[in-house]
C-alpha cells in the first residue's frame, strides 16, 4: 500500500517536473539565439489581464517590442488586483528587468513598489492610468479629460444641430476621472454650444443593466430628450439597448465612450451614433517605444516631442507624452477595429 | 496500532512534498533568472508570509473537521479598523496594531459562538461571516477610501530586514515555531486531532469538544489580524479588499500539505511545505523566459495539479488495499 503511494507522487512528480522542464526547452531556444546581455527586457503590466482593453494594448505592445527587439514580459494580476500589482513590481526588480511600464489599479499602493524600482535604477512609465508623479519618470497620457470632454460635447453639439435636451450616464456620482470629464463637458457646452441643455445626470455604478434602466427612465421622463451622453463603457450598450428597445433608435441619438466591440451591433444598426475611445493598440505601441527609448536614455525628463517609432512624433506636456485626439468610432470606419 | 501505519502514510506525504520542493528549488535555480538571489528569496517569503500565517492557523481548524471561510474577510476588516484606529482614532501605529489583534479575536469568536453554541456546521456559518466581515469592511471605508501614509516605523514590519531576513518572516518563524509546538506537543493538538477523527467519540471521552473548537477559531482571528498588519505594512495601504481570495489559498496549502479535509490526520510542518511549494512555484514560474508571460495563469493551473495529485495520492492507495481484500477474501471457498 505504502510503494503504491509514493510511487504514484512520484509519478506525480516526475510529471510535473517534466511539464515545467518541456516549457522552457521548447521556448527559450529562440530567445536565446539573441545576443544574450544587451537586449532590452522591457516588462508591461495591465490593471488586469484578461480585460480586452489591456489585451488591445498588449497587441501594439508586441509590435513595438519586435520593431525594437526587445524583450516584452507581459503580466498582471489575473483580475484587477493591486496587492498582486506590488508583488510583481516587486519580482521584476530582483528579476532583473530594465525597463517597467504599468497601468496603475491603485496610486498609493503601487507607488511604494515603483520607488523601489526606481532606486535600483530601473526606468519606469506608467499609461492608461497613472501613478504618483514621484514615482515614475513618464506617463503615457492617453487623453487629457479636456480633450475627451470637448470630443463629446462637440459630438453630442453636431448630432443635435446644435440645439435640444441630453441626459449624461456616468458611473458614479463620486468617480474621480467622471468629475473632471463633467467639467470640461459643462465648460465647452457654456463656451461653445448653448442651445443644448443637460436635463439629467444619472449614475449606473458600470454596470450594463442598470444603465438600461436608467436610460429607460429617462427616456420616459424626458420625452423631448435628444440624446443620451454615456461616459462610462458600460452604459454606452446600455443606453443603446433601452433606446432600441423603446423603439426610439434614431430619434434618440446615442453616443459615448466606450470599447468597439461592445457597441459593434448598435453602431451598425444605428441606434449607437458615435463611440469615443483613443485607438489603444496604439497607447500600447506608444507605451513601449516609450519605454525603450527611457531606458536607452534617448528620452530625457524635460524633452518636449518625442518619436514614437512606425507612429511618428507625438508632443509630451511636462511629463505627460500625449497619445492625441480621441478617436471617434462610426459605422462607417469600425470594421478596421477589433478589440 | 491502527494509528501508526496512518502516521508512517503522514511522513511518506510531507517526505514527498518535501521532495517537490527541493525539485522545484533546482529547476528554477537553473531554469529560472536570477531565481536563487538573495534578494528573490526574500521576495518569496515577503509574499508569502500572510497566505502562510492563515495556513497555520487553518490547519488545526481543519484538523479538527472544520473549516474557516471567513479568514481573507477578517483580514480586510481588520486593515480597515486599523487605518481608521491610526489615521482617524489618532491612536498610535503600536496601540492600534495590539486593537488590532483584539478585532481579530472578536471577529474569530463570532465564529467560536455560532458554531459551538448554536451547533451550526463551520461551513455555513463561515461562509456567512465571509460575506459580513468583508460587507463591513466595505461599509467602513464606502468601498473606496484607503488608508495611506503610514510612518516608516510601521513601514519597516513589512519591508526591513531584521538580520538580514524580512522583518515579517520573523513574526512568521515565531507563530510557526508556536503553532507547531501546540499542535504536536500539548494536548490542546491531541484534542483537536481526536474531535476531527471521531467527534463524538471526543465528546463521549470527556474532551471539552466546544472550548476546544473555539479556541482554534479565535486563533484564527488573531492571526488573520496579525496578517492584516504585516499586509498593511507591506503594501503600505490598508483598503477593503485586502486579503481578497487569501482564504481558499490558505486551504489550499493546508490540503497540500496533507491535513484531510476530513479531519484528524494533519501536520504543521506538512502545512508549512503546502505553502512554500506554492509561494516557489508562482515565483519561479515568473522567472523562467517561457512562462515569464503567463505566470499568473499557470501557477494557479500547476497548484491545482500538485493539489489533485496530493488529494489523489491519499485516496488511490486506500482504493488499492481495498480492492486488494476483497480479492484475499473472494477465493475463499465455501
Amino acid at each position: 500500500m505504502f510503494r503504491s503511494f509514493a510511487l504514484f507522487l512520484c509519478l506525480g512528480v516526475a510529471l510535473l517536473t517534466g511539464c515545467s522542464r518541456s516549457g522552457p526547452d521548447t521556448g527559450a531556444a529562440p530567445s536565446g539565439g539573441a545576443p544574450a546581455g544587451k537586449r532590452l527586457t522591457i516588462a508591461f503590466m495591465p490593471k488586469s489581464k484578461g480585460n480586452g482593453y489591456f489585451v488591445s494594448c498588449k497587441q501594439g505592445a508586441d509590435q513595438a517590442a519586435k520593431d525594437l527587439g526587445a524583450e516584452l514580459i507581459f503580466d498582471g494580476p489575473v483580475s484587477p488586483d493591486p496587492a498582486k500589482q506590488n508583488e510583481i513590481i516587486e519580482n521584476w526588480i530582483t528579476l532583473g528587468v530594465d525597463v517597467i511600464a504599468v497601468a496603475c489599479e491603485n496610486k498609493d499602493g503601487i507607488s511604494t513598489a515603483l520607488k523601489r524600482a526606481k532606486d535600483k535604477g530601473i526606468k519606469i512609465v506608467t499609461f492608461d492610468s497613472d501613478a504618483e508623479p514621484a514615482a515614475r519618470d513618464f506617463f503615457v497620457n492617453q487623453a487629457t479629460p479636456e480633450g475627451i470632454g470637448n470630443a463629446l460635447m462637440d459630438e453630442a453639439a453636431r448630432l443635435c444641430g446644435g440645439t435640444g435636451e441630453f441626459a449624461i450616464i456616468t458611473a458614479s456620482l463620486t468617480a474621480q476621472n467622471m468629475i473632471e470629464w463633467q467639467k470640461f463637458i459643462e465648460a465647452r457646452r457654456m463656451a461653445k454650444h448653448p442651445g443644448m441643455k443637460m436635463v439629467a445626470l444619472r449614475p449606473c455604478d458600470d454596470l450594463k443593466d442598470k444603465a438600461q434602466a436608467e436610460a429607460t427612465t429617462l427616456l420616459g421622463a424626458y420625452p423631448d430628450l435628444k440624446l443620451l451622453m454615456n461616459i462610462c463603457s458600460p452604459a454606452v450598450p446600455g443606453a443603446a439597448e433601452a433606446v432600441k428597445q423603446a423603439g426610439k433608435a434614431g430619434k434618440v441619438k446615442v453616443i459615448g465612450l466606450g470599447l468597439p466591440n461592445e457597441n459593434r451591433r448598435y453602431l451598425k444598426d444605428g441606434t449607437t451614433d458615435t463611440v469615443i475611445l483613443w485607438k489603444t493598440v496604439d497607447l500600447g505601441y506608444l507605451t513601449v517605444q516609450a519605454a525603450a527609448a527611457l531606458a536607452k536614455g534617448e528620452l530625457k525628463a524635460g524633452a518636449t516631442s518625442f518619436k514614437g517609432g512606425k507612429l511618428g512624433e507625438f508632443r509630451i506636456v511636462g511629463d505627460n507624452i500625449l497619445l492625441g485626439e480621441p478617436f471617434k468610432f462610426t459605422k462607417e470606419n469600425i470594421d478596421q477595429f477589433d478589440f | 496500532m491502527d494509528l501508526s501505519p496512518k502516521t508512517r502514510m503522514l511522513l511518506r506525504h510531507e517526505t514527498v512534498l518535501l521532495a517537490v520542493l527541493l525539485a522545484e528549488l533546482i529547476f528554477f535555480g537553473v531554469a529560472g533568472r536570477n531565481f536563487g538571489t538573495p534578494d528573490n528569496l526574500a521576495n518569496i517569503v515577503r509574499h508569502s508570509v500572510e497566505i502562510g500565517l492563515l495556513a497555520l492557523v487553518m490547519m488545526p481548524v481543519v484538523l479538527a473537521g472544520g473549516i474557516d471561510l471567513s479568514v481573507g474577510s477578517t483580514v480586510g476588516l481588520c486593515a480597515v479598523l486599523f487605518g481608521k484606529l491610526w489615521r482617524d482614532g489618532g491612536l498610535p501605529w503600536e496601540v492600534a496594531a495590539v486593537a488590532t489583534l483584539g478585532i481579530g479575536a472578536t471577529a474569530g469568536g463570532v465564529n467560536a459562538l455560532l458554531i459551538t453554541a448554536l451547533r451550526l456546521p463551520p461551513l455555513i456559518v463561515t461562509l456567512g461571516t465571509y460575506s459580513l466581515f468583508r460587507g463591513l469592511a466595505e461599509a467602513i471605508t464606502h468601498g473606496t477610501d484607503a488608508f495611506t501614509r503610514f510612518p516608516p516605523s510601521f513601514l519597516f514590519l513589512g519591508t526591513g530586514r531584521i538580520a538580514g531576513i524580512p522583518a515579517q518572516a520573523w513574526i512568521f518563524m515565531l507563530v510557526a515555531a508556536a503553532m507547531w509546538l501546540l499542535v504536536h506537543r500539548t494536548t490542546f493538538g491531541r484534542s483537536w486531532r481526536a474531535i476531527g477523527f471521531a467527534p463524538e467519540g471526543a465528546r463521549y471521552a470527556g474532551l471539552p469538544v466546544g472550548r476546544r473548537l473555539a479556541f482554534a477559531h479565535m486563533l484564527a482571528g488573531i492571526v488573520a489580524a496579525l496578517a492584516a498588519i504585516t499586509y498593511t505594512a507591506r503594501f503600505g495601504t490598508a483598503k477593503a479588499d485586502a486579503g481578497t481570495g487569501y482564504e481558499l489559498a490558505a486551504i489550499t496549502a493546508v490540503v497540500l500539505g496533507g491535513t484531510s479535509i476530513f479531519g484528524g490526520i494533519g501536520s504543521v510542518h506538512g502545512t508549512l511545505l503546502g505553502v512554500a511549494a506554492i509561494a516557489v512555484l508562482g515565483n519561479g514560474l515568473s522567472r523562467v523566459p517561457a512562462t515569464m508571460s503567463s505566470a499568473g495563469e499557470l501557477s494557479g493551473l500547476l497548484t491545482g495539479v500538485l493539489l489533485v495529485l496530493a488529494l489523489a495520492g491519499g485516496a488511490v492507495p486506500k482504493w488499492f488495499a481495498e480492492r486488494r481484500s476483497r480479492k484475499a477474501r473472494a477465493p475463499v471457498p465455501p
